[in-house]
């Protein structure tokens, strides 16, 4: 148990390590968010005026999606990381130390969650200073990160478990592309669930993607809608475990 | 007592590949133990059984007294590993490098720093311990691996291909850390390579393997001695195939039967004759052909090396350069008409 949370915090150095060095990752993940929100809000600007939208900028009503999109591509890409331990020798090497096996997944997916919470973090100051108003103030903000953390688990996960299954990057990338716009548009992350197609707002109640994005949007426009936030926690729970579960089984294959 | 003990260790691939087929064999402790062969023929299969990175299909091992299959952390703790592809992370320090693998090991924080420090004043890297992975040279990095799997004071240490791709003068470096590793601070070295002369200047004995299966076994001496006296390499090297062939032939028809001649094997430019004096059988074999009118291109007496070690028991010459063996026939074809 000592040893596999030291293996655990050693591993999870070296992933923080790794990405804070790369300057030009650093100012991309700042730059992104704040292009995001400015230019589509720009783009969209005039679906405020639809019914059901009015009376709010889309800003504020877009400002939760925007947190679910950076999330879910940036722990979606957690996979490649392995890839590249895989290729380069650096996992058949740790495999021949005593190290704890599941400590090199683990510590994969803990880095990328401690990446999704300064990411959130940094979205949400941003968007309250371009003048969102999130309903529940800090608590709120909190809640979301927590709602958001499952939904980037389940993606880093099953990206982990994927590299290991393909072993190459290329079968993992064209999954990523397939998977994850779709995941955005098939959800409320840009419009009104109420002016979704009926078919749309059916296949949506299968997107984890949108679980997370109502969940936080309720927090941030409304207030605690329980029925919503535990049937959001609920679902984005499951969907972590499931990644984790798929995780887990692709590296003890690989390992053994 | 042997640090490593084998009994007809086998592993077999998807498709009936039997990439390592019923080997045995025993490593004293504190030998350089050579596995030599060429690409393919089972060498690092049979290194990654022995510190359980694979499982063997059948047969056992016995790894610093543990059994690989049933006790294999007890087996990770006291082996050290270096792979044939350098396994270090080139976006991290030489020190951030061995000091991960110091917490692998089970090292406490004070031992790493001392380890780590002694490592690099061995392996001549102290001035480029805080500098990125990224800008070590190959030779730098095949000094770092090696420290990386010597940290933890193995009894015994895998050397997977540790010399492929290096320089020469890269290469005798390695050798030197090899040897002294072994002669000043008593680790039994297991050595897989594809270079004759490697496995010659560092073994203490060799295994020679091919196709899964250990051919011979024995020192160096021993193997070349088993050859007998010396090779009579007769050639005409500068004629077309087909003439080569035919000289291969009669040559080889001419000299069967005579006294002098133990074996013959036909190589890349010619033939290889066994004698048991170089000296004295020379004369003999050319005046012979002079005889016939065959015409003799060049000839050599030499020793006998690793080289007619393998080509004796399997038929075939170990192209150093490529890592693969090669048979006649395909030397024949690959050439084709000029």
């Amino acid at each position: 148990m000592e040893h596999l949370l030291t293996d655990i915090r050693v591993q999870v150095m070296r992933h923080m390590r790794t990405q804070i060095r790369m300057k030009i990752w650093i100012i991309i993940n700042l730059i992104q968010p704040i292009l995001w929100l400015t230019m589509f809000t720009q783009v969209f600007k005039s679906l405020s005026d639809l019914p059901g939208m009015e009376g709010m900028s889309y800003l504020q009503f877009f400002a939760p999606g925007v947190v679910v999109m950076t999330v879910m591509f940036g722990s979606a890409w957690a996979g490649m990381g392995m890839l590249q331990d895989i290729d380069m020798g650096i996992l058949s090497k740790m495999l021949a130390t005593p190290v704890s096996r599941v400590s090199i997944i683990t510590s994969r997916i803990i880095a990328s969650m401690l990446i999704l919470l300064l990411q959130s973090i940094l979205i949400f100051t941003i968007s309250v200073i371009m003048g969102v108003n999130i309903a529940t103030g800090v608590p709120g903000v909190l809640l979301s990160i927590v709602i958001v953390a499952l939904l980037g688990l389940g993606f880093a996960a099953f990206s982990n478990g994927l590299a290991l299954y393909f072993k190459r990057p290329e079968p993992l990338m064209g999954i990523i592309n397939f998977v994850s716009l779709p995941a955005m548009f098939l959800s409320s992350t840009m419009m009104n669930p109420d002016l979704l197609p009926g078919w749309l707002d059916t296949v949506r109640q299968f997107n984890p993607v949108d679980y997370a994005v109502v969940g936080i949007r309720g927090l941030v426009l409304e207030g605690y809608i329980w029925s919503e936030l535990w049937q959001s926690l609920l679902v984005l729970t499951v969907w972590a475990l499931a990644g984790i579960a798929f995780g887990t089984l692709m590296f003890r294959k690989h390992a053994s | 007592m042997s640090i490593v003990q084998t009994s007809q260790l086998t592993k077999i691939y998807p498709g009936n590949i039997r990439a390592v087929d019923g080997i045995d064999f025993e490593i004293a402790e504190g030998e350089i133990f050579g596995f030599l062969g060429p690409n393919g023929a089972g060498k690092t299969t049979t290194i990654k059984m022995l510190n359980t990175l694979i499982l063997p299909t059948s047969g056992t091992a016995t790894v610093v007294g543990y059994d690989v299959a049933k006790k294999p952390s007890e087996v990770r703790r006291n082996v050290g590993y270096v792979s044939q592809d350098v396994g270090i992370d080139e976006h991290a320090t030489g020190r951030e490098n061995l000091t991960l693998y110091g917490h692998f090991y089970r090292l406490d924080g004070k031992t790493i720093k001392h380890r780590v420090k002694e490592l690099f004043e061995m392996v001549e890297l102290t001035d480029y311990a805080d500098k990125f992975a990224s800008t070590y040279s190959g030779g730098m990095r095949k000094r770092l691996d090696l420290a990386m799997g010597l940290l933890h004071q193995p009894r015994l240490i895998f050397l997977d291909e540790p010399t492929t791709g290096l320089d020469p003068q890269t290469r005798n470096h390695i050798w030197s850390y090899i040897h002294s590793l072994s002669r000043q601070m008593g680790i039994t070295i297991f050595l897989t390579t594809h270079y004759m002369e490697e496995a010659d200047q560092l073994a203490d004995r060799i295994a020679i393997i091919d196709h899964g299966k250990i051919i011979t076994i024995g020192t160096p001496g021993e193997l070349k001695q088993s050859i007998g006296g010396d090779v009579v390499t007769l050639s005409n090297r500068f004629s077309a195939n087909e003439e080569r062939e035919t000289f291969v032939k009669r040559t080889q028809s001419l000299l069967s039967g005579k006294p002098f001649v133990l074996e013959m094997q036909p190589i890349e430019e010619g033939l290889a004759v066994y004698v048991d004096n170089g000296e004295s059988a020379a004369p003999a074999i050319l005046s012979l052909l002079a005889g016939e009118g065959v015409e003799v291109q060049t000839l050599s007496v030499s020793r006998p090396s690793l080289d007619d070690v393998f080509l004796k028991y399997t038929g075939r010459t170990m192209r150093a350069e490529e890592g693969t063996a090669t048979t006649y026939m395909q030397l024949k074809r690959r050439r084709g008409p000029r």
